[in-house]
């Protein structure tokens, strides 16, 4: 199977992640199908997707043939059916268990058994939402990381009863794409999130004590390990509540302390400071998600 | 006999079938009896067309998904009993495939074996962008035509009769050493072409002469040609140095690039983008990448478009002087490509300071040309002639697969002109 074309590709759910797989999926030379619950839901994902186009093209990542070609090759819908012509189907749907499921379950008996569906996730369990399937085999796990757009890692996953054949053609799949597949057995987390939380739930923890500012702890981290990001800013742009909502998940998936989400991180998240999106997290951010308050330390510098 | 020549890029495939023999090209007498391409590999709708003279021309709409089924498709048309030209397929009597980069392992269009296409995958690291694309087309090719022979025509060979002091980067010599980081130069088949026609136009040998040669198109760049050798072009390591080009910057400070990545973020990917894709005609005037365009634009008075106009011709006019110093003098100089067949305005200008080197424009001759031929546009008393010759890459890449065939294809390489290793 893994000899199989992939030509059309069916993404399920148009949230940030999946505009970003949809874009990457369109630019590497791919038919896309993004679906959402709604044709309305639909025409407004496809103009945050064109607006994000935009983005790049001001950035000088993109042309505007380019952005062209990459919106012809993305149909917009609100028809689950269209998902039936692919070779390969992606859910992107937000990270809730229920709701993964019960999309899985219409999925599996919707398309033909040889079609692979992955599972976009970072915390949740593969094996676990394939369970009761007619055929949970086809189930493989796909952590994309965002922007998917250049990010050049994916992380697959297999799960208790993943077939070869799909787990292959995920692979395959994200070669296509440019990127390098890691393969991994499932556990909570998987690499990236597992190792990532505790950093940034530590740097939060010394925030709370005090040790150092918030802009100090990132400073610190960013020119003493040449993070790109430090990790304070990075929980900000990914969403502290999505972060408290992955430690919360990894803690009771683990009984591990290190997984507990600090008081500050609950704290900010109550008062709906969630990050750049929201205009404020540990630090402040105007409407474009430029960051306000950084210090002047924290400026590219040459030589 | 028939020469089939095969372009193959990422999504495309350009072929033309040409009639030719030593005979004809010494007569100047080979031609095209059919040329076409096919669109959008990889697609449900690529299109495949064929134009032949004298008829209308033919198009198909159909899903071809690889190169190896463009190649198919073509042969297929080829033979088609009203569209087609061909009687059957085995009237092809060799195939020419335009190869973009040849690195230093070749200086001069070859024969295909199996050593010689390891020895082309060995400089895909060089031409990521195209050499893959170019062996696809390759294999394609001599599995559906195993029977004839296939000739590799190289972009960068005309070059390599460069010296070290014309292809050397002022960087650290490891980084020659290690990585091949050098100039190599492109469009070496059309320099090569309108290099000899030029000295046939002038009626004087090519080994005589010293010419030119400004290949403007999509991309621009321009060649020293002294005595029919390459001693320098204005392309480096890719095809990004040199002349403003439509989207790319041509020659600046690279001191620019760590600053503008720092300063704006960049990442390499969009660092590269910015250099390729959003420079040149179109990132100076913000109007377009078309010189036609750009041409409106100032006559509309639209003063970024003059600059990107302007800053576009005196980049020519300068290397012309450059290059006239480099071989002790010039006979000719020479316009081709796109804009360089058909812009009288970017001659004009681009030779209007050009006096004291004894250019004499026709300003009459350069503005009324006759489309497609090969014409002096200088006064008769100009000391140096300016030429414009359409190129015709198909030809000469067809003209190379006879010359292998018949065993006189002659190597571009010239003694001592190799850099320590």
């Amino acid at each position: 199977m893994s000899e199989r074309e992939l030509q059309h590709i069916g993404v399920i759910g148009g949230g940030m992640m999946g505009r970003s797989i949809a874009t990457k999926v369109s630019q590497a030379g791919l038919q896309v199908v993004v679906r959402e619950i709604s044709s309305e839901r639909a025409e407004e994902v496809k103009a945050r997707l064109a607006a994000a186009l935009d983005h790049q093209i001001e950035r000088w990542a993109l042309t505007q043939s380019e952005k062209k070609a990459t919106l012809s090759r993305i149909e917009f819908t609100a028809d689950l059916d269209k998902a039936a012509s692919c070779e390969v189907v992606i859910e992107t749907i937000h990270e809730d268990f229920e709701a993964k499921r019960a999309l899985l379950a219409e999925l599996d008996a919707l398309l033909d058994p040889s079609i692979p569906v992955i599972v976009n996730t970072s915390t949740l369990s593969i094996t676990e939402l394939a369970q009761g399937l007619a055929h949970p085999e086809r189930i493989v796990g796909m952590h994309f990381l965002y922007p998917v757009t250049t990010t050049r890692v994916v992380e697959v996953v297999r799960g208790q009863v993943t077939a070869n054949e799909a787990f292959e053609l995920a692979r395959k799949f994200a070669r296509i794409l440019g990127k390098v597949p890691i393969e991994e057995f499932e556990s909570p987390g998987f690499v990236t999130t597992r190792v990532m939380l505790p950093l940034v739930n530590e740097a939060i923890q010394v925030v709370m004590e005090g040790v150092a500012t918030a802009a100090e702890v990132d400073l610190c981290m960013k020119l003493g390990y040449d993070f790109r990001l430090g990790p304070l800013e990075w929980a900000d742009r990914i969403g502290l509540h999505k972060v408290h909502n992955w430690l919360d998940h990894l803690f009771q998936e683990t009984g591990d302390p290190k997984f507990r989400p600090c008081p500050l991180l609950r704290k900010l998240v109550r008062a709906g400071h969630n990050g750049a999106r929201w205009g404020q997290g540990f630090f402040k951010y105007d409407e474009e998600r430029n960051r306000l308050d950084r210090p002047p330390d924290d400026t590219p510098q040459l030589g | 006999m028939k020469i089939l020549v095969l372009n193959c890029g990422s999504s495309s495939v350009k072929f033309q079938v040409i009639e030719t023999s030593l005979e004809m090209i010494q007569a100047n007498k080979d031609s095209a009896i059919a040329k076409g391409s096919v669109e959008r590999i990889g697609m449900s709708d690529s299109r495949l067309s064929l134009e032949v003279p004298g008829r209308k021309t033919y198009q198909e709409i159909s899903e071809i998904l690889e190169h190896r089924t463009a190649v198919e498709r073509i042969l297929k048309v080829l033979v088609h009993p009203t569209q087609g030209v061909l009687g059957k397929v085995e009237e092809i009597e060799a195939v020419g495939h335009r190869m973009v980069h040849g690195g230093e392992k070749f200086a001069s269009s070859v024969l295909v074996n199996p050593e010689v296409e390891e020895m082309i995958e060995e400089c895909v690291v060089l031409a990521p962008l195209h050499n893959p694309h170019n062996l696809r087309g390759l294999r394609a090719a001599q599995a559906l035509l195993s029977g004839v022979p296939h000739v590799a025509v190289f972009d960068t060979a005309f070059h390599q009769s460069m010296p070290p002091k014309a292809f050397l980067y002022g960087l650290p010599y490891e980084l020659y050493t290690r990585h091949k980081i050098r100039r190599y130069g492109f469009h070496g088949t059309s320099h090569r072409f309108v290099a000899i026609h030029t000295a046939r136009l002038l009626k004087r040998n090519l080994e005589d002469t010293r010419i030119v040669t400004c290949h403007l198109g999509n991309g621009c760049s321009m060649a020293a040609v002294k005595q029919g050798h390459s001693i320098d072009t204005t392309m480096g390591f890719t095809p990004l140095e040199g002349l403003l080009m439509g989207t790319r910057t041509g020659d600046m400070d690279p001191a620019v690039l760590p600053w503008v990545m720092a300063m704006e973020e960049l990442t390499l990917a969009q660092l590269n983008a910015m250099l390729n894709k959003h420079s040149g005609l179109y990132g100076l005037s913000g109007v377009s990448s078309d010189m036609r365009e750009i041409q409106k634009a100032c006559s509309d008075g639209n003063r970024r478009a003059k600059i990107a106009f302007d800053i576009f011709c005196y980049r020519i006019t300068k290397y012309i002087g450059a290059y006239a110093a480099a071989m002790g003098g010039v006979d000719a100089v020479t316009f081709t490509g796109g804009i360089g067949e058909n812009s009288a305005e970017v001659r004009e200008q681009t030779l209007a300071g050009l006096g004291f080197l004894g250019i004499e424009l026709d300003a009459e001759k350069n503005r009324n040309l006759p489309r497609g031929e090969e014409v002096i546009i200088t006064t008769p008393a100009s000391r140096v002639a300016v030429a414009v010759v359409p190129t015709n890459e198909e030809r000469v890449i067809a003209r190379d697969t006879v010359r292998v065939l018949g065993g006189v294809m002659p190597s571009f390489a010239v003694p001592d002109n190799e850099a320590p290793r």
